[in-house]
């Protein structure tokens, strides 16, 4: 559906692009083979910032370890289990903890120490050469206030911890490690303070307080305390665990400074007691982590929304009352309040989730075991993490582990999919909710809380091995069941009977004592111990594709579907290939948005620091966001976007500017340019490998036309709205009305001067890479400029040969007809002059942001207007007389005749036309407007076939490269010269094309009274034969008349300086396109600028063949 | 011939519950099987299912009633639900205009991609939050002016749904879950849409793994199409 493979190797080559494969499912090639920041990041659970930075084989003489330790930017980790990080690592070192952990979780035994929970790093004297180093933690730092008074009375209870640590590297990388945590701990002492702050939360520290100290609260352990833990605290053994962990945490350091010992795991599979089980929970996930970092975050965000509301807020409330409701916690205020402002909280800090039903059920579940801040950071850790994607909009993580689950059933039981399959039981029906809510709707709460104890520690794989165990357990009586409801109910029925002995008939008194849950748990982690993080890492990846593009069709289907009565206009298949345009216009461009930030993150960070401490950045969101699959990152579609999205349909829309097209084939290059052109196209190119978008007047009406809310942003319902009525009615009343409404800014039915000049700007813009649709090849139209085909044959070259020619033909009559027929606004009223021109100007409010950032510019201060009006008044009676006859454009030397032509005409305009008088503001309305187009058989065809044909909405342009080469301008026009035409795509017609719509459209928009002059001049020759005697006697007064006028708005705009340039163009041109582009906007001098640069490098080499090739460019104009 | 096993044949039917959320849906299936009702009843998080008999004097007809979750980011997942399914019921709360319009949605999608064939019931439901009393008639006839009665919590006519309904040619009732109005009404009605020719024979019951079905009879449509006659359900 979108292009993306080009994208991603992009990515790939941009910015070592990676996703954090257990943070994020978004799954990308570079989850193949993830960075080693990431892998670090999970391995230790640690938040995104950190990246690893040293690392050293060490062997501390603390029992039991022996592996490595790893410095980050704030946390030092040792592990035991064999990974490393180091860039000459090899990805499976680096992923091994995704493998068999035997039940020590990812981090394996060891610890994470955040740095400000160091307290001293001594180095030893040691033999061999060897570094030890010997670390004292802050363990316990919540009592240290009370170390000058009490001291030795603490130090009874208290031992401080000291871990000695020897490291196995050869001299010079202990040094720099020992460097390397050096500046880390100077770092890290601002953060002590933060550090005590959250660990005074944490129960460990109340737990581990002499009991004559006690007498101060505890910390919040969640709704339990209040309102009881679920379960029987004597059936679950609860003090006899406490009392084990109030012993493991005195001799291996609590939270921060805990050492994860075999015991630790063993302790967890047991259960963990209630009070201390939120606390484990999260340092086991790594949310301990997340909330060191920025403990105040949820205070924060909970004050800096207060009052607002949102979507999610409305969802929020509807469930508070219907979350867990049978535990009295959340009957009561209280209990609700806490759920509701951790959910809130959270909707904020991650819009992109907002809140998802289920949510709701396991936030209640953690709140009755640690306290709202815990509770919102273990949530970010879960959706971040843990299940990433579960909560999701599209909620692709939901439906892709569902995916992984079938695929896992099927290669472990084989017989039972089997079973399911043929019976027709959809397996995700029965185990969706078990994922989405980690089991705790599904088991009783006691056991779902036991399988969580687990899931913290070793991840999502824990999920997949209760759910297969589940159903290997219930194998037998599945077997039996043939449809969906008695798969539900022979599950329901062995969830409600977990407690029950699972051998109740055995003699074995001990075997007998085995409840069901136990027997889960063992057939999860011994029987499907072959599960592993890379298992489900693999079955994901495999899977991604499918789900996604399901979830997308799905999404589409919907859309399309709810686009309202207007998208019926539109055939299915073009709403359907609209709606893949619109996300993949706007998919596209947050791909290289993303592309462009990495880079410049990318070159910042590598100007900044040395070479090896240049690490891959880290990042929360794929290269992937904005799939739709993946859920909303925007469906709006900003005024760039829509010219880049109308550059993929329509070849008008395609900016002349010389683009850097990557998609030029090299045969094709042209010396000339060749040598200088960026041979690799810019990756960063804002455009992507598309062309680059015009940015007309006319695109900004459309936008404007098209944006009904006024919120500078369309959506897809208004992209469908908007081509619905050009291209859907198909009648060619509707679409001259349509056009006419977008140049009757005010809406009272009257387009006025200025109006109808930016129509036949509009006109010529859109037809200047030709006209499509249905146009008739006579040349019929002609005759209504007074044309014959007797006329056209007898001139050399023939003109009308090519529509396109006679299309400018027909603008060129349209001004003067609109002008001919206008009404004018007050006829009798001269004193209007004044009003009108402020009308002018103030009717296009955005007019100035026009003539700054747009392409062309258009004079509309008051000054230009009058003279406008008189240019005007010129140009509309001339062309009536004078393109009586046609004739082809002067693109050679103009003679001195045609200049004096021009100024006798337009003498004798003035006299003819009243309506042309500036002083007389007119306008046309509809109808007359309707009427001119109408008497041009060609305009006629235009609006009823060609206009709407050029979008092509289906099948897109075909080879956007050739696009931009085959201007319909004037100085472009060759007179149908195959043999000597610009080939497609080659340089010289690119800078021709550019050059002829400078020469035209900048004309035209700098100084009106061209359009009509351009395709006159086209003319010329033709013309000459038939006026040639009125000549004389007008000549000299008429030359001043026109340099009147001509000066103060252009001075080297004069006609004759016009066609003088024209035939010094082949050697001069490069300073004429200079003085050209002054007229234009400062883009548009940029362009003019960048084209001469290039010529001009490019003349260095290659003088040769580019003035041959510019002489012969000449011969061919003039023959 | 196919119904010489049993005077009263007796068929499974796969419904499916689609609506927004908090319409009311799992309300209205509680009621229907337990006749019952909870004030703070938990989200349905992917779908409930259950099941409920309704007897037909010709046949009996087993509901299996998938109730799906109403919340807008399940959507994709409900076409895993509404497979197969034979008929359905599109929820909307005639308190809350913007549930109507995501009820046909709903139908459109139902239209185009579930079973051919599916019958479908609008169900306006919350009818005891309206001025309406329940002594008005029943079976989705009009209700006289109640869409202009104020101080009246009704967002959404009858004429309004009604109308719809009966141009995309669906069944339509206004319930109460709450009191229970026309609930079993509207799975009665549905059971006698359903086409004959779509009845499966009914599967093994539940839990108690006692009758597994290897194959499938088909059901030879001996009588017309539809049956004449309405009853109540059993329940």
């Amino acid at each position: 559906m979108f292009n993306l493979s080009s994208f991603v190797q992009k990515a790939q080559s941009a910015a070592q692009q990676l996703i954090d494969p257990m943070q994020g499912l978004n799954l990308t090639n570079s989850d193949r083979n993830p960075s080693k920041a990431s892998l670090f990041q999970s391995q230790f659970r640690l938040p995104g910032s950190q990246t690893p930075l040293f690392e050293i084989p060490a062997e501390p003489y603390h029992p039991s370890f022996q592996r490595r330790l790893h410095l980050s930017e704030s946390y030092l980790c040792f592990s035991t289990t064999p990974t490393s990080f180091a860039q000459t690592a090899s990805t499976s070192t680096s992923s091994a903890f995704t493998g068999q952990t035997h039940g020590a979780g990812p981090s394996g035994n060891g610890f994470t120490f955040p740095l400000c929970a160091i307290r001293r790093v001594e180095r030893l004297n040691s033999q061999n050469f060897q570094f030890s180093l010997a670390i004292t933690t802050w363990n316990g730092i919540s009592q240290e206030q009370a170390k000058d008074k009490e001291a030795l009375k603490d130090r009874k209870d208290f031992r401080e911890q000291r871990i000695t640590v020897q490291l196995a590297g050869s001299r010079q990388t202990c040094e720099r490690f020992c460097d390397g945590l050096k500046k880390g701990l100077r770092g890290a002492v601002g953060s002590v303070g933060k550090l005590k702050r959250v660990v005074s939360e944490c129960y460990s520290e109340y737990l581990l307080r002499p009991e004559e100290k006690k007498s101060a609260a505890s910390p919040d352990a969640g709704l339990g305390v209040v309102f009881k833990y679920p379960g029987d605290p004597k059936k679950l053994r609860d003090r006899a665990k406490m009392r084990l962990w109030a012993e493991y945490l005195r001799d291996n350091g609590r939270n921060a400074t805990l050492i994860r010992q075999p015991t630790f795991h063993k302790l967890i599979r047991v259960g963990l007691p209630n009070r201390l089980r939120g606390e484990m929970w999260e340092l086991t996930s790594g949310s301990l982590y997340l909330r060191l970092e920025n403990p105040t975050l949820y205070t924060d965000t909970l004050d800096k929304f207060s009052g607002r509301e949102s979507l999610a807020i409305d969802e929020i409330e509807k469930d508070l009352n219907r979350s867990l409701p049978e535990y009295p916690g959340f009957q009561s205020e209280d209990g609700i309040n806490r759920l509701r402002r951790v959910l809130t909280a959270y909707s904020w800090i991650n819009p992109d989730v907002g809140y998802c039903q289920a949510m709701n059920i396991v936030v209640a579940a953690l709140l009755i075991y640690m306290s709202e801040t815990q509770a919102f950071f273990l949530l970010s850790a879960l959706c971040d993490r843990l299940v990433p994607g579960y909560y999701s909009s599209t909620m692709y993580g939901t439906l892709l582990d569902q995916k992984v689950f079938e695929s896992l059933v099927e290669k472990t039981m084989p017989i039972l999919w089997e079973h399911l399959v043929k019976s027709d039981v959809q397996l995700s029906v029965v185990s969706l909710p078990w994922f989405l809510s980690l089991y705790i709707n599904s088991m009783p709460l006691v056991f779902a809380f036991r399988v969580l104890d687990v899931f913290f520690v070793e991840g999502p794989k824990v999920l997949f091995q209760v759910g297969l165990a589940i159903l290997r357990i219930n194998g037998e009586e599945l077997l039996d069941a043939a449809d969906d409801g008695a798969f539900i109910s022979v599950l329901k029925s062995y969830f409600s009977r977990l407690d029950e002995s699972a051998h109740p008939k055995s003699e074995n008194p001990k075997l007998r004592a085995i409840n069901r849950f136990q027997e889960l748990m063992v057939v999860a982690f011994k029987e499907f111990s072959a599960i592993t993080h890379s298992t489900i890492q693999d079955l994901r990846l495999k899977n991604k594709d499918a789900v996604l593009n399901n979830i997308e069709n799905f999404a589409k289907r919907t859309a399309i579907r709810n686009l309202g009565p207007d998208s019926k206009l539109l055939s299915p298949e073009e709403l359907g290939a609209l709606y893949d345009r619109f996300f993949g216009v706007l998919y596209e461009r947050q791909q290289r948005d993303h592309i462009i930030q990495e880079e410049q993150i990318r070159r910042a960070k590598a100007s900044k620091t040395r070479a090896s401490e240049a690490f891959p950045e880290h990042h929360d969101h794929g290269v992937e966001k904005g799939r739709v699959g993946l859920g909303p990152s925007t469906s709006l579609m900003d005024y760039d976007a829509f010219r880049e999205f109308l550059a993929s349909v329509s070849k008008w829309a395609i900016s002349d500017a010389p683009p850097a097209s990557p998609r030029r084939d090299p045969s094709d290059r042209n010396p000339y340019f060749g040598s200088f052109r960026r041979s690799d196209p810019n990756p960063l190119s804002p455009w992507g490998t598309g062309p680059e978008p015009a940015n007309h007047e006319f695109m900004q009406r459309l936008f404007r036309k098209w944006d009904v809310t006024n919120s500078s942003s369309l959506t897809l319902q208004n992209v469908v709205t908007g081509l619905a009525q050009i291209k859907g009615g198909r009648d060619i009343m509707g679409t001259i009305t349509y056009f006419f409404e977008l140049y009757d800014d005010d809406g009272d039915g009257k387009v006025d001067r200025e109006g109808i000049l930016r129509v036949s700007e509009a006109l010529l813009f859109l037809s200047r890479r030709g006209l499509e649709g249905v146009l008739s090849n006579s040349n019929s139209t002609t005759v209504l400029n007074g044309m014959t085909e007797a006329d056209s044959t007898s001139l050399s070259p023939p003109i009308g040969g090519t529509v396109n020619e006679r299309f400018l033909g027909s603008v060129s009559a349209f001004i003067r007809r609109c002008f001919e027929y206008a009404d004018p606004d007050h006829p009798d009223n001269q004193d209007e002059l004044a009003q009108a021109r402020s009308h002018n100007t103030s009717f296009i409010p955005e007019e100035d942001k026009v003539v700054e950032d747009g392409a062309f510019t258009i004079g509309d201060d008051g000054d230009d207007d009058e003279e406008e009006g008189d240019l005007l008044a010129f140009e509309g009676s001339s062309a009536e007389k004078l393109d009586l006859t046609p004739r082809p454009p002067a693109l050679g030397k103009p003679t001195a005749q045609d200049t004096t032509q021009r100024a006798v005409s337009k003498a004798q305009s003035e006299k003819a036309n009243v309506a042309l008088d500036p002083s007389n503001p007119l306008h046309i309305t509809l109808p007359t407007f309707r009427m001119v187009v109408l008497a041009d058989e060609l305009l006629e065809q235009f609006f009823e076939s060609s206009f709407p044909t050029s979008l092509h909405i289906i099948d897109g342009l075909p080879n956007v490269a050739s696009q931009s080469s085959s201007l319909t301008t004037f100085s472009s026009l060759n007179f149908n010269r195959p043999a000597v035409a610009p080939p497609p795509g080659t340089q010289p017609g690119l800078a021709g094309a550019g050059r002829g719509l400078r020469g035209v459209l900048d004309n035209i928009v700098t100084d009106a009274s061209r359009v009509a002059a351009e395709v006159r001049r086209r003319m010329e020759e033709a013309q000459r034969e038939l006026e040639k005697n009125a000549l004389p006697g007008q000549r000299d007064e008429d030359e001043e008349d026109e340099e009147d006028l001509q000066g103060p708005i252009k001075p080297s705009g004069a006609y004759s300086g016009d066609a003088e340039r024209r035939s010094v163009r082949s050697s001069d041109r490069d300073l004429l396109d200079g003085a050209d582009a002054d007229a234009g906007s400062s883009k548009e001098i940029d362009n003019a600028n960048q084209s001469r640069l290039e010529t001009n490098i490019g003349q260095e080499g290659r003088i040769g063949p580019a003035n041959n090739n510019a002489t012969q460019r000449i011969v061919e104009f003039e023959s | 011939m196919a119904d010489s096993n049993a005077p009263k044949p007796s068929s499974s039917v796969k419904l499916v519950l689609l609506g927004e959320a908090a319409v009311g849906k799992s309300s209205l299936v509680l009621r229907f099987v337990n006749n019952d009702f909870q004030e703070n009843k938990e989200p349905t998080i992917g779908a409930a299912f259950l099941t409920q008999k309704c007897n037909l004097p010709s046949r009996t007809i087993k509901f299996e009633i998938w109730d799906t979750a109403g919340q807008e980011r399940f959507a994709s997942l409900a076409p895993m639900y509404y497979r197969n399914a034979q008929a359905a019921l599109v929820v909307y709360d005639l308190t809350k205009p913007t549930s109507l319009v995501k009820a046909k949605h709903w139908v459109a999608e139902l239209q185009r991609q579930a079973s051919p064939g599916i019958v479908i019931a609008l169900v306006g439901n919350k009818l005891d939050l309206t001025n309406d009393n329940e002594s008005g008639q029943g079976d989705g006839e009009g209700e006289g002016a109640e869409g202009e009665d104020s101080g009246d919590a009704r967002k959404v006519s009858t004429e309004e749904a009604k109308s719809y309904a009966e141009e995309e040619s669906l069944l339509f009732f206004e319930t109460s879950a709450k009191t229970g109005y026309n609930v079993t009404e509207v799975f009665t009605a549905i059971a006698n849409a359903i086409p004959e020719t779509s009845l499966k024979s009914t599967r093994g019951p539940g839990a108690s793994n006692a009758v597994s079905r290897g194959g499938e009879e088909q059901r030879v449509n001996l009588n017309g199409p539809r049956e004449a006659a309405k009853e109540g359900c059993a329940c």
